[in-house]
């Protein structure tokens, strides 16, 4: 028998067909990963299945039972979490993990054997409030509350975005520990070597099942697609003034630290990484960096101003781009650039003039006067990010820049920031994505608010003895003893 | 049952834990209700009034005197020409000018002018209304009391036959206080507001934040979902209506005529009526925003303009009493005005009661219909 049977299954929404008569079945006790950029019609798939949405035609059913007509059989044997699922803020984790058990009707103690592997990590922290767990924490907790009820089927829907990648493997240890007890799992998420551990993935692409089989063979097969050629290596800036200068920058909040004594130099035209895990420090240190937060002691200088006296100047010479916000979508293309051309205090004339080669350069002509809300994710990413340049700042901040797109269009976003870079523009980027340290001409890593090591990947690779930035990362973020994460 | 049990004592959670919005319900009911009840009075008292005295007799005398002593107005000046008393009231200096002439036909031959500033004729009107019958007294009574100007002993009582004029008495409050009639317009419109807007918004943040999704994925009903959500704001109800009862009683000493079961029960009815709007709300609304625009606007402009809440129902246009003829907080602030200030039984509201147990009865199945169990 199968766990999932999905059978020519079509779901439309207005003129968008969100899935396109997919079919493909999962074994018992399959891990089953599901792939696509933003927008493929995952999330329509996993509502189907889990009886939230009607399928407009087709039938499947979920451990045997038919999503359309047994509802209620088929909700008592799942397990969903929702990409945006964010549990309940102001309860605490106990209160959490209680509530959900209560819904699925058993307790903590009855179900406690099936989460334990999970729970006992987070349990130490039982007492506080979900609004102030880290984001690798949070998913844990979702998890633990997704499997408190030992479900037969398990719906992931992307659980590990945002997420740093040490938390990342450590979740995904517990999904393959979930298989010896017959569990069947399908999760969806946009990194590769979360799609390496998975038995099967399908491929989805505008609601259409492209392919599906064993990990490897679906990657290659749509190799374009997941690992597009590697990017020529930017050369490495040449020994020119330094552009960020920082030397023993402490933040501290009450006695915690955030940012612990941090000292280092980006040369003018280098694309920096700046990386860490969720918690370690990053965004209190580009806080500073960028003139929103004041440095509790020592000194640095961002494009020649002083960051704790001439914050102001250094906002005007900085551009700043960030996942949460990027352009407003009710306005159009041609609105958002002019607004934030605007806000630098550009001529009209010239904005006009640059606007039209901005937008020739990135093929948008057409979509000039284009909702930015009807853009898709990527593109969004690539006009924010021009957008963040557009007045030809000194240095760009980039934080995470390209969460949720798939690696063909990261690595287009990335060939833009090469060519960035080569305009001598300074990019300073926090990511993620692994594959995309490797891209960067040096890179910091930051552990409980110090940076650990700072050098080129290939250095830091030799010093640590390690096949890739992944492995010198999760090296130096396992010593981490920060209890927030 | 446990189930039904955790999800109560889950949303409590929310809402003690959530100590602004908390401090919002409960300090906006007494913040009304001393506003209401202090600042913003329709109550006529220190009324500025100039005298003018191009003529002048003991009547007039005895006449301004009577005036003065009442609290509902206070001589400031006196002037010798109307003209005078004109620009005075002009100049903002003065609310009323009261000029004696001696060719009056009354039974002390005075005649009075009233001249008042009429910007917010209302409030003219009850002012002369007062100055009117103080100023009509029978000038016999050298040591007059000043009655409430409105309940005069009838004239015939006093043997004084030559004159004729309506004797008015005030029933249920006899000294107009203004309090009696907002209090249950405060409760029909804060209750409406904080059930359908609590509801609605809390509904609402579930959807926005994923954690339907899972809620409904689960094998609980999802009527109990909605239930067990809107019954931590029916005791939140409870506790903001008898706030009001307390402080009404205390505080500004209005009476509670009638039966407290009843206004309970009725109170009741009226709660699970403004749940049943927020649940409704809630089906429509995808955004904390829209469900908070949609009960403040939506809900909040017809209780005030059309409950008879401000503007009596009997004088508005044919058209708008239509309208209002379907706003629950009519009905609701009328029972309560009858039940708690006039003290009647419930059998003299049975009609208010009727109408707003199959509203609320109509708008419950509506709501729980529409009621989505999957998404969209």
């Amino acid at each position: 028998m199968y766990a999932i049977e999905v059978k020519n299954v079509s779901k439309r929404y207005g003129a968008v067909q969100a899935l396109d008569d997919v079919s493909f079945s999962v074994k018992k006790g399959e891990v089953f990963g599901l792939i696509g950029p933003d927008g493929a019609g995952k999330t329509t798939l996993y509502r189907i299945l889990c009886t939230l949405l009607l399928p407009d035609a087709g039938s499947s059913f979920v451990d045997g039972f038919d999503v359309m007509s047994q509802m209620h059989e088929v909700r008592k044997r799942v397990g969903y979490m929702p990409g945006k699922f964010s549990l309940y803020q102001d309860l605490t984790v106990e209160e959490n993990l209680k509530f959900f058990a209560t819904l699925f009707g058993t307790t903590i103690d009855e179900g406690y054997d099936s989460i334990r592997a999970i729970y006992s990590q987070i349990e130490r922290f039982k007492d506080r409030r979900a609004g102030a767990l880290s984001g690798g924490m949070k998913q844990k907790l979702a998890l633990s509350c997704a499997l408190v009820h030992s479900p037969s089927v398990l719906f992931l829907d992307e659980p590990t975005t945002g997420v740093d990648p040490v938390s990342r493997k450590e979740l995904w240890d517990m999904l393959l520990m979930l298989r010896e007890r017959d569990i069947t799992i399908m999760a969806s998420t946009p990194y590769l070597d979360e799609v390496r551990r998975c038995d099967r993935v399908a491929f989805l692409h505008h609601g259409k099942m492209e392919g599906i089989g064993k990990p490897d063979v679906v990657l290659e097969q749509f190799r374009d697609i997941f690992m597009p050629e590697a990017l020529p290596l930017h050369g490495s800036a040449e020994g020119g003034s330094p552009i960020i200068s920082v030397s023993h920058l402490v933040k501290a909040f009450g006695s915690f630290h955030a940012v612990d004594d941090i000292s280092f130099t980006v040369q003018k035209g280098e694309i920096f990484g700046f990386l860490g895990a969720n918690g370690a420090g990053k965004t209190t240190a580009m806080h500073m960096l960028t003139g929103l937060n004041q440095p509790t002691s020592g000194t640095g200088t961002v494009v020649g101003y002083d960051i704790s006296t001439e914050y102001e100047q250094i906002k005007k010479h900085i551009g700043y781009m960030s996942q949460k916000f990027s352009l407003y979508e009710d306005l159009t293309v041609a609105e958002n650039i002019r607004l934030f051309a605007g806000i630098y205090g550009m001529k009209k004339k010239e904005v006009e003039r640059k606007m039209d080669e901005l937008l020739h350069q990135l093929k948008f002509e057409k979509h000039k006067n284009d909702l930015v809300g009807s853009l898709p994710l990527g593109w969004k990413q690539k006009l924010a990010f021009s957008v963040s340049i557009f007045h030809e700042p000194g240095v760009v901040f980039l934080d995470e820049p390209t969460g949720g797109v798939d690696p063909a269009t990261r690595h287009q976003f990335w060939e833009l920031i090469y060519e960035t870079a080569q305009r001598g523009i300074t990019v300073f980027v926090t990511t993620h994505y692994m594959d995309e340290a490797e891209y960067c001409d040096r890179i910091s890593i930051m552990v409980d608010g110090k940076i650990k090591a700072i050098g080129t990947p290939e250095e830091l690779k030799k010093e640590y003895h390690q096949p890739d930035i992944d492995g010198v990362f999760t090296l130096l973020a396992r010593q981490a003893t920060r209890s927030s994460d | 049952m446990k189930t039904f049990l955790s999800f109560i004592l889950k949303e409590a959670k929310h809402i003690l834990r959530d100590k602004r919005t908390m401090l919002i319900l409960f300090g906006m009911p007494v913040m009304l209700m001393l506003l209401f009840g202090f600042a913003i009075t329709t109550d006529v008292k220190n009324v500025r009034t100039v005298v003018v005295t191009s003529f002048q007799s003991p009547q007039t005398q005895a006449a301004v005197e009577r005036l003065a002593q009442s609290e509902y107005f206070t001589i400031t000046q006196t002037v010798a020409t109307p003209q005078e008393a004109e620009r005075l009231i002009r100049n903002q200096k003065a609310d009323m000018g009261l000029i004696p002439s001696p060719k009056g036909g009354g039974s002390d031959g005075l005649q009075w002018q009233i001249m008042v500033d009429g910007c917010d004729p209302n409030m003219a009107q009850q002012w002369t209304t007062y100055a009117q019958s103080i100023l009509s007294q029978p000038i016999d009574a050298k040591h007059y009391t000043p009655p409430s100007p409105l309940e005069f002993p009838s004239p015939l009582g006093e043997g004084l036959g030559a004159r004729s004029w309506l004797g008015v008495r005030l029933l249920y409050n006899p000294q107009m206080r203004s309090a009696y009639n907002f209090v249950p317009a405060i409760m029909g419109m804060l209750l409406m507001l904080i059930c359908a807007m609590m509801t609605s918004i809390s509904i609402v943040r579930e959807k926005e934040r994923g954690n339907m999704e899972v809620l409904l994925v689960s094998p609980v009903r999802p009527l109990m979902v909605i239930i067990a959500k809107a019954v931590p704001y029916l005791m939140l109800a409870f506790a903001i209506l008898i706030t009001i009862l307390l402080m009404a009683h205390y505080v500004l000493a209005v009476p509670l005529a009638g039966s407290l079961f009843w206004i309970l029960v009725v109170s009741t009815i009226y709660i699970i009526l403004a749940l049943s709007l927020g649940l409704l709300i809630s089906n429509i609304a995808k955004t904390q925003l829209v469900a908070l625009l949609l009960s403040a606007m939506v809900l909040l402009m017809p209780v005030v303009m059309l409950s008879g809440m401000m503007f009596p129902v009997e004088s508005m246009p044919v058209v708008l009493q239509w309208v209002s003829a379907v706003v629950p907080p009519r009905y609701y602030i009328e029972a309560m005005r009858k039940l708690m200030i006039m003290g009647v039984g419930i059998g003299d509201v049975a009609k208010e009661v009727i109408i707003l147990t199959v509203m609320t009865l109509l708008l419950l199945a509506v709501a729980l219909k529409k009621f989505n169990v999957r998404l969209e």
